[in-house]
């Protein structure tokens, strides 16, 4: 019994503590479940409705989700005759896999994340997280359907002209905070002040890019339901449906992760020192993920005012406009680097 | 003169979008109605499911000529004891003698609800309701025999708050209980 390394055990259970119960799967599940019925809710009280209320109505119809999600359970999954039938099954599984696996590289604590510590966290969690969006084009393409198909060209050229942006904002912060990792990043901030103070360009364009990757309101293109029946998951049901629907709210949330810790002062009221298992580990994430839960509401309460770009409009500002704003906040950075400190 | 729109700045506009957005937000200003929960007090003269009157019936077969989309087909029947009429002898199409005679049935798949028929009818046998909100669980309950078409279907959600509509300058329409 010598010989079994006690650290080794101590940190494996951390690690699935980390990735199934606390910031992991368990939490994401409750969170998009709880998001989608906001979601719901809230462009429904702006726009005069009731919203789902019968599901259970004594508490707002807040297991309409979760009834949505027994629903695909159980539905019989369709794979159409002319697919690419490999890719039609594996394309939202791994979707949704990619979304899920960049929370590794997200730590929610000073001393709670599920890999050790490396020193690069910032640009690995962003590679992660750029990858998903190319199994949406597999996926549009894999479908046999032509409103699949012109999804998946609409969510290419979208992706094309947000990721620069995104990038160079990530990029401007990198420069301000001098690390790689979000946990020097977190205490530098805890030391003079929170990111969205110190670049708000860089805060902003974060945002845009967020609604866009995630297809939230203003830059619903790919799924336009007006024009292209339900963009790529057109030919998707049951369950593949129900995971392909969930992969936008995952990644909503791990940008929100990653907005909170870059520019909201990731655990700010709280300065950690201490190991202490509450104190240390849990307490500093559920300052994290609230704050994360609330910037999701802000992002989802878009739906109710905006209506959809078009294409073009999205893409000209997608390079004029925003890419504009990701440039100039790089620049501030330097100048920040340069004069302030 | 029509005047040039200015174009509007896109900073502000967002912001006062998002303004918009978030005061109704905050003051929740319903037009829908809460339907099973809350129902509609209906006009008198609302157009519902209809039956007709077995015994103020002539068999004059003026609501099957009038009908529209073709939804009334009259039934042959024999005139019983007691008033009522029974049904005709298996495979007799024509009605023949004194006692025989014909009876509408409406096929509810088919119906538009546009009442010719019950304005036609020389004798005012139909019998109209209000009832308008029913869903029929099996294809062959639209099509009644005639014994099923003299009750018509009932009124769901009897226990539901009836309300009335009114304009509302400031919100729209708006809902009252009904007297």
């Amino acid at each position: 019994m010598n010989f079994i390394p006690i650290p080794l055990i101590i940190w494996l259970i951390e690690d699935l503590l980390y990735l199934i119960i606390f910031p992991g799967l368990v939490t994401i599940l409750v969170l998009v479940i709880i998001i989608i019925w906001l979601e719901r809710k809230i462009a429904a009280k702006v726009q005069m409705r009731f919203g789902p209320l019968w599901v259970s109505k004594k508490i707002g119809g807040a297991l309409q989700s979760l009834a949505d999600l027994l629903r695909y359970s159980f539905q019989e999954a369709i794979i159409p005759e002319k697919a690419d039938k490999l890719a039609f099954i594996l394309a939202p599984g791994l979707m949704f896999a990619f979304a899920t696996i960049a929370l590794i590289f997200i730590p929610v604590g000073p001393y709670y994340s599920a890999l050790f510590p490396s020193y690069y966290t910032i640009l690995f969690s962003v590679a992660l997280i750029i990858i998903t969006p190319i199994f949406a084009i597999i996926v549009g393409w894999a479908s046999d359907n032509k409103f699949s198909f012109i999804g998946a060209l609409r969510e290419g050229f979208l992706l094309i002209s947000y990721e620069v942006p995104f990038l160079l904002s990530v990029v401007s912060m990198i420069v301000i905070f001098r690390t790689y990792n979000y946990i020097s990043a977190v205490q530098s901030q805890l030391n003079f002040l929170p990111g969205i103070i110190l670049n708000p360009l860089a805060a902003l364009t974060m945002l845009i890019v967020m609604i866009r990757t995630t297809g939230r309101f203003p830059f619903d293109i790919t799924e336009a339901d007006s024009e292209l029946v339900l963009g790529l998951f057109t030919e998707y049901s049951a369950l593949f449906f129900g995971v392909g629907m969930a992969t936008p709210y995952v990644e909503l949330y791990n940008f929100s992760l990653i907005f909170s810790l870059l520019f909201l002062g990731g655990w700010w009221p709280l300065n950690v020192n201490v190991m202490n298992p509450l104190y240390g580990l849990f307490l500093p994430g559920l300052v994290v993920v609230i704050k994360a839960f609330i910037v999701m509401a802000i992002l989802v309460f878009l739906r109710a005012v905006y209506p959809r770009y078009r294409l073009d409009q999205a893409v000209r500002s997608g390079w004029s406009y925003v890419l504009l704003l990701s440039v100039l906040s790089v620049i501030l950075s330097i100048v920040e680097v340069k004069f302030l400190r | 003169m029509n005047e040039v729109r200015k174009p509007r700045d896109p900073v502000t506009g967002h912001i006062k979008a998002l303004a918009k957005g978030f005061k109704y937000l905050l003051e929740p200003n319903r037009m829908t109605l809460d339907y099973p929960a809350e129902t509609m007090k209906l006009p008198p003269n609302y157009r519902g499911f209809f039956t007709v009157d077995d015994k103020k019936c002539i068999g004059c077969s003026m609501c099957e000529m009038v009908c529209p989309p073709e939804a009334i087909t009259m039934v042959p029947r024999i005139i019983g004891e007691g008033g009522k009429t029974l049904p005709a002898p298996e495979g007799e199409k024509e009605t023949k003698g004194p006692k025989r005679t014909k009876r509408p049935v409406v096929n509810w798949g088919k119906c538009i609800f546009c009442y010719f028929c019950v304005d036609v009818c020389p004798v005012d046998a139909f019998i109209p309701t209000q009832v308008h909100d029913v869903a029929f669980e099996k294809d062959k309950d639209y099509r009644p025999s005639y014994e099923e078409y003299l009750k018509p279907p009932e009124e769901p959600y009897k226990n539901a708050k009836k309300v009335v509509s009114k304009a509302d300058l400031k919100r729209g329409v708006s809902y009252e209980p009904a007297p």
